[in-house]
């Protein structure tokens, strides 16, 4: 199937994306007057880069539902990328997030419910990648890491409505149903990064699906050659 | 916390993102060039020995 828009221009439009919601951030939104103060500009990359870790956590779920319905191995594929990038992208998360949480509030980790959440979400998709390593036939290595994926993702929605429904913690919810807790100056370029984030992860994610294919021919040939 | 003792949190937390993510860019551009050089170099090997099992079959 012919692609719509190709990696490299998806790629590109997530570069100018990031870096205009970078220029933005820094150029045009003001210095935060709470007392997180100039440490608030971590958000315009941490928060996308949070809710692009979810939404990769949520592409693994769909495809591995379509997985188990199909048994076609482009899902198991579509799975296995989505929760790589997902947990880079929260490592990426974990990482900004203790330095700005040393920054404004003097501390590099909380066991709140936010961040404890989070963690235990690195914690079952970092044991999705044991559980692929220990089954070595495949169509039941993919079975069994789709209904790891599904189990998994139980916490992805746990994790984003941590700071809603349990707000005991320090993390703040920047964005509620009554609006975005923010003034426009600061939505416009946190926006502007969300979406240039989701375009990495697509983009990613479908160069990294042209990496499976390629791995699964390579093994088809040494096969085929007996090597 | 003054802007320069908050500007190190923020520099280190950009540099830790940009790293991160350019260096996983150019492992896997690397990566797919690399297997499109091995699928290519596999069935080439695949083709060579095709003739000779069809000659050796008659």
């Amino acid at each position: 199937m012919k692609k719509l828009v190709s990696a490299p221009v998806l790629f590109a439009a997530a570069g100018v994306l990031l870096v205009t919601g970078l220029l933005l951030a820094f150029l045009y939104s003001p210095i935060d007057a709470s007392t997180m103060g100039y440490s608030q500009k971590i958000f315009y990359y941490h928060a996308p880069i949070a809710e692009t870790a979810l939404l990769a956590f949520g592409i693994s779920f769909v495809a591995a539902i379509l997985y188990l319905r199909s048994q076609n191995d482009k899902w198991d594929r579509l799975g296995v990328v989505s929760i790589r990038l997902g947990l880079l992208f929260s490592i990426l998360v974990m990482a900004t997030g203790m330095i700005w949480g040393k920054a404004a509030w003097g501390t590099w980790w909380d066991w709140e419910p936010r961040l404890t959440t989070f963690l235990l979400v690195c914690f079952l998709y970092t044991a999705y990648f044991v559980l692929r390593s220990v089954v070595e036939e495949e169509q039941r290595r993919a079975t069994f890491a789709a209904v790891f994926a599904i189990i998994a993702f139980i916490d992805v929605p746990i994790t984003f409505f941590a700071t809603r429904f349990l707000p005991a913690g320090m993390h703040p919810t920047v964005i509620t149903a009554s609006g975005t807790g923010m003034p426009g100056s600061m939505f416009f370029p946190f926006f502007i990064s969300m979406i240039g984030m989701t375009l990495l992860l697509v983009a990613l994610i479908r160069r990294d699906l042209v990496v499976e294919e390629l791995r699964d021919r390579v093994a088809d040939l040494k096969h085929s050659i007996g090597g | 916390m003054t802007i320069a003792e908050g500007a190190k949190f923020v520099a280190a937390a950009y540099a830790i993102i940009l790293a991160v993510l350019v260096i996983y860019y150019f492992m896997s551009a690397r990566r797919v060039n690399t297997l499109k050089r091995d699928v290519e170099l596999l069935e080439q090997e695949v083709q060579r020995r095709q003739p000779a099992a069809g000659e050796s079959g008659d």
